[in-house]
C-alpha cells in the first residue's frame, strides 16, 4: 500500500471522525444544541484531530525510521569480505537498495514469480542482465552477500510497510473511538481542540527552529572535519588564498572576508541613500498618483532575477566603468572590479530599502506632522528631524536586511566583481567574496573529503556567524530605539 | 464658575487680532463652511463650540494655514492678522504658524525628549543665540505650561514616556516655545483626566495674559470657565459669536439656545 493512498485512507478517517462527532454531540443534547458545552463544530474537530494527527505523526515518524532499520539489517549481513577495495558500506548498501529495487521491478513485471526468487542465487549468470533489462544498471556482478541482503530487504521492505499501514490505520480507528466515546453534554470540546490546536502550532515553529539547529549541526560537522585537516590559525589568520588540488593549500579567509565586505560596503553605499531618498519622496512629496506608478516600478527591481543584474554587470556596467573611469585615472584595465559587482548590487538592493522604508515611513502618525507643521517647521524639516527619527528601527532593519542579501549575493559578484581572491583597497580592481567561493570550491572533479573542498563549509560557518551577528546588532538597535520612541 | 457671575466678567476692551469676513471652506465638492464672519481680539480666549462635524475644528484649522496640508481642501474668503492677508499670496505658510500656534486634540509629543519637544520650535526658527538661552526658552516655557516642577529632572528622557496629561502640557509648552502671537487648541482637553483637564484650563487662563488663544471644546462648561468670547457653529455656519456671557444666558438665536440647554447636539 503506498504511502499516498495510506494518506488519503487517514483523512478519510479524520473527515468520518468529524461528521461522526458532530452527529453524536447533537444526539448527546437530544437535538437542542444550546446545552453542550461546546459547538457541534468543535466536538467534530476534536475527533479530527484525534484521529489523523496521531496517525500521520506515527507515519511520518515510521517513514524516517524504517530506512534506517533497514540499513542497519542490511549491513548486519554484509560481510567484510563483500565491500570492494576502495568502498565504503554507504557504497555497498546503495548497491542493495539498488538490487531490492530491481527484484521488485522484475517480479511485477512478471520476469519472475517469488517462487524463482526464493530460488535463484547470485550465481544466477543473467541476473545482471534482467536487473538491467527493467532498467536497474549495475556496475559490477551481484555479489552472494549483496544478493542475500538484497532478498531480505525486499522482504522486510514489504513486511514493514504492510505494518505500518496497518499500525497508522489502527492509530486512526483507536484516536477516532477514544475521542467519540469523551462526546457528551458537559465535554469541553472547545478547550480540547483549542489545546490541541496550540500544540499543532508550537509543533509548526518548532519544525523551522530544528532546521535552523540541523543547517548548523551540518556545517559544523563538516567545519571540524575540515579543522582536523587544516589548521584553524591558518584559516582564520593568513592572508592569502590559494587552493592547490594538489595538496599544500594555502586558504585563508581574509582576502575572501574583505571581498564580501569591501563589495557589500559599495552595494550599501549606493542603494542606501538612494532607497532611503526615493521612499522619502514617495511617502512624503509625491502625489498619490504618481506614487501608485512609481512604486511598483522600483519593486519591479526586486523580481529581476540576479544572473540577469550579473549580466547587466558583465556586460554595460563593467566595460563603462573601465573605459571612462579605471582606466582615465590609471586604476585598473579590468572590467570585473569590486566598483562594478557593488553598483550592480546597490541597484538591486535599491527596492529592499526603499520599498520597506516607504512603508515604515508612511506607518509614521500624521499627528506628528501636524505638531511639527503647527510649530512652522517646513516639510524637510519635518521630515528630518520628526519623521525619520520616529522611522528610525525600522529603516535600521530595511537596511541590515539589504545588507544580509548583500553579503549572501553570489552571481553578480562572480560575473562583476571575478574570481580572484585580493586584498586590495582599489576598487576598480577585481576580487572576490565568499559565497563565490564556496560554489567554486564545491563545484569540478574534486575529492570530497580534501581540505581543499571541506574548507566550502569551514567558510559557510563564518558567512553564517557573520550574518547572525549583524542579525543580532540589528535587535539590538532596533529594540534600544522602539523602547524609546513608542 | 458661577454662571450668575458671567456677565460681570472683566473684558479686555482689545484690540482685533485675526478677522475673518466671508470665509467659505471647500473638502472636494463638500461644502464645510459658509461665510463666517469672526473678530478674535487680542488678550482674550476664544471659545468655538458646536456640535461634531460642524466646521469648528476646519475654521481653527484654517487661521494657520494647516488646511494646505490636505490636498482637496480649499479656503475663500479673507482673514487677515494684524491687518494682512494670511492667504495673500507672499505669505509664508511656515512663518505664519510660527505665529499661530497649535495644541492638538491627541497629545502628539515628538519621538525626542522632553528637552528637544520644547527646544523644537526656537531650533527651526533660530530664535535663540546660544545655548543658556535655548535652556532659558525651554525652562520658562515648562513653568508657563506647569510642568517644569514634574520633569526638571529628567529633561533628557523621552517625551513619549509622560502621562497623557504631562504629554498634552508638553505640547502646550512646545507651542508656547516659539512665543506666538495667538495660540489654537483643537479640543486640547479631550484625551485628558478631569485633574488634567482643570491644570490645563487653568493655564489657558494665564496664557491670556500675553497670547490671543482659541480654543475649539465639546464642553460647554470648559466653553464656560475660560473663555470670554464664544462663537457658536452648527452645520457649517456661524450661528452666533458674542460675550461668552451673553452667549450662555441670552443667545440671540433659537439653535444656540436649543444647543445649550442640550436639545440639538
Amino acid at each position: 500500500m503506498t504511502v499516498s493512498v495510506l494518506l488519503f485512507i487517514i483523512l478519510a478517517i479524520g473527515a468520518t471522525g468529524y461528521a461522526l462527532g458532530v452527529r453524536r454531540a447533537r444526539a448527546a443534547a437530544g437535538g437542542d444544541t444550546r446545552k453542550l458545552h461546546s459547538l457541534t463544530g468543535y466536538h467534530g474537530q476534536s475527533v479530527l484531530l484525534f484521529s489523523a494527527v496521531p496517525a500521520l505523526v506515527l507515519l511520518g515518524l515510521w517513514l524516517v525510521l524504517q530506512p534506517l532499520y533497514l540499513d542497519h539489517r542490511a549491513g548486519a549481513m554484509i560481510a567484510v569480505a563483500d565491500i570492494p577495495e576502495g568502498g565504503s558500506l554507504d557504497l555497498v548498501l546503495a548497491d542493495v537498495r539498488r538490487v531490492a529495487e530491481g527484484l521488485d521491478l522484475l517480479v511485477a513485471s512478471g520476469g519472475m514469480t517469488e517462487d524463482d526468487l526464493a530460488a535463484t542465487g547470485a550465481a544466477d549468470s543473467d541476473l545482471k542482465a534482467r536487473l538491467g533489462g527493467v532498467g536497474v544498471a549495475l556496475a559490477g556482478e551481484v555479489g552472494e552477500g549483496v544478493f542475500e541482503a538484497a532478498r531480505d530487504y525486499r522482504h522486510a521492505t514489504h513486511g514493514l510497510s504492510l505494518a505500518m499501514a496497518a499500525a497508522t490505520i489502527a492509530a486512526a480507528l483507536a484516536g477516532l473511538v477514544f475521542a467519540l466515546r469523551r462526546i457528551g453534554t458537559d465535554y469541553r470540546a472547545r478547550n480540547v481542540s483549542e489545546g490541541f490546536v496550540l500544540l499543532l502550532f508550537i509543533a509548526s515553529s518548532l519544525v523551522a527552529v530544528l532546521t535552523t539547529v540541523g543547517i548548523v549541526a551540518s556545517l559544523l560537522i563538516e567545519s571540524i572535519h575540515f579543522f582536523r585537516l587544516y589548521p584553524a590559525r591558518d584559516f582564520l589568520f593568513s592572508l592569502t588564498w590559494n587552493p592547490q588540488f594538489r595538496g599544500g593549500s594555502d586558504l585563508g579567509i581574509w582576502p575572501l572576508l574583505w571581498g564580501t565586505l569591501y563589495v557589500s560596503f559599495v552595494a550599501l553605499l549606493f542603494a542606501v541613500p538612494v532607497g532611503l531618498l526615493s521612499a522619502i519622496y514617495l511617502s512624503e512629496y509625491a502625489s498619490r498618483r504618481l506614487r501608485a506608478l512609481a512604486k511598483p516600478a522600483i519593486e519591479v527591481l526586486a523580481g529581476i532575477p540576479t544572473i540577469v543584474y550579473g549580466l547587466f554587470a558583465l556586460v554595460t556596467v563593467g566595460p563603462f566603468l573601465r573605459d571612462w573611469f579605471a582606466q582615465p585615472l590609471g586604476l585598473g584595465s579590468g572590467s570585473s572590479s569590486v566598483m562594478t559587482a557593488g553598483l550592480v548590487m546597490g541597484i538591486m538592493l535599491i527596492p529592499f530599502v526603499s520599498s520597506l522604508s516607504d512603508d515604515i515611513i508612511n506607518a509614521v502618525p500624521q499627528s506628528l506632522r501636524d505638531g511639527s507643521y503647527g510649530l512652522g517647521a517646513t516639510q524637510s524639516e519635518t521630515v528630518r528631524q520628526v519623521i525619520l527619527p520616529a522611522a528610525l528601527p525600522g529603516i535600521v532593519g530595511a537596511v541590515l536586511l539589504a545588507a544580509s542579501r548583500a553579503i549572501g549575493e553570489t552571481m553578480i559578484v562572480v560575473m562583476g566583481a571575478g574570481a580572484a581572491a585580493k586584498l586590495d583597497l582599489n576598487p576598480f580592481e577585481a576580487m572576490t567574496t565568499i559565497t563565490v567561493k564556496i560554489v567554486s570550491q564545491l563545484t569540478g572533479d574534486t575529492e570530497f573529503a580534501s581540505p581543499e573542498t571541506l574548507v566550502a563549509f569551514a567558510l559557510g560557518m563564518a558567512l553564517f556567524v557573520f550574518t547572525l551577528g549583524l542579525n543580532i546588532v540589528a535587535l539590538y538597535v532596533v529594540r534600544k530605539y522602539r523602547e524609546q520612541y513608542e | 464658575m458661577d454662571d450668575m457671575r458671567l456677565t460681570e466678567r472683566a473684558l479686555d476692551a482689545g484690540t482685533t487680532k485675526i478677522m475673518a469676513r466671508g470665509v467659505q471652506v471647500f473638502y472636494g465638492d463638500t461644502h464645510a463652511l459658509r461665510d463666517v464672519d469672526v473678530d478674535i481680539l487680542d488678550r482674550t480666549v476664544t471659545a468655538f463650540i458646536g456640535p461634531s462635524g460642524c466646521g469648528k475644528s476646519t475654521f481653527l484649522r484654517c487661521l494657520n494655514r494647516m488646511n494646505d496640508t490636505i490636498p482637496v481642501c480649499r479656503v475663500e474668503g479673507t482673514i487677515t492678522l494684524d491687518g494682512e492677508d494670511i492667504y495673500d499670496r507672499r505669505v509664508d505658510p511656515v512663518q505664519l504658524r510660527a505665529k499661530v500656534g497649535m495644541v492638538f486634540q491627541k497629545p502628539n509629543p515628538f519621538p525626542k525628549s522632553i528637552y528637544d519637544n520644547v527646544a523644537y520650535g526656537p531650533r527651526i526658527h533660530g530664535l535663540t543665540r546660544n545655548k543658556a538661552e535655548l535652556d532659558g526658552v525651554v525652562e520658562q516655557s515648562l513653568r508657563r505650561a506647569a510642568l517644569w516642577n514634574e520633569v526638571k529632572d529628567r529633561l533628557h528622557a523621552p517625551g513619549t514616556g509622560l502621562s497623557g496629561g504631562q504629554q498634552q502640557r508638553l505640547c502646550i509648552a512646545r507651542a508656547i516655545a516659539t512665543s506666538p502671537e495667538v495660540l489654537l487648541m483643537d479640543e486640547p482637553c479631550s484625551a485628558l483626566d478631569p485633574i488634567a483637564t482643570a491644570q490645563v484650563e487653568e493655564l489657558i487662563d494665564e496664557l491670556r495674559a500675553n497670547f490671543s488663544v482659541v480654543i475649539v471644546t465639546h464642553s460647554m462648561q470648559q466653553a464656560a470657565r475660560v473663555s470670554q468670547r464664544t462663537a457658536f457653529f452648527h452645520l457649517g455656519n456661524l450661528v452666533e459669536y458674542g460675550e461668552t456671557g451673553q452667549i450662555f444666558t441670552t443667545p440671540r438665536d433659537p439653535r444656540t439656545e436649543s444647543y445649550i440647554s442640550g436639545r440639538i447636539g
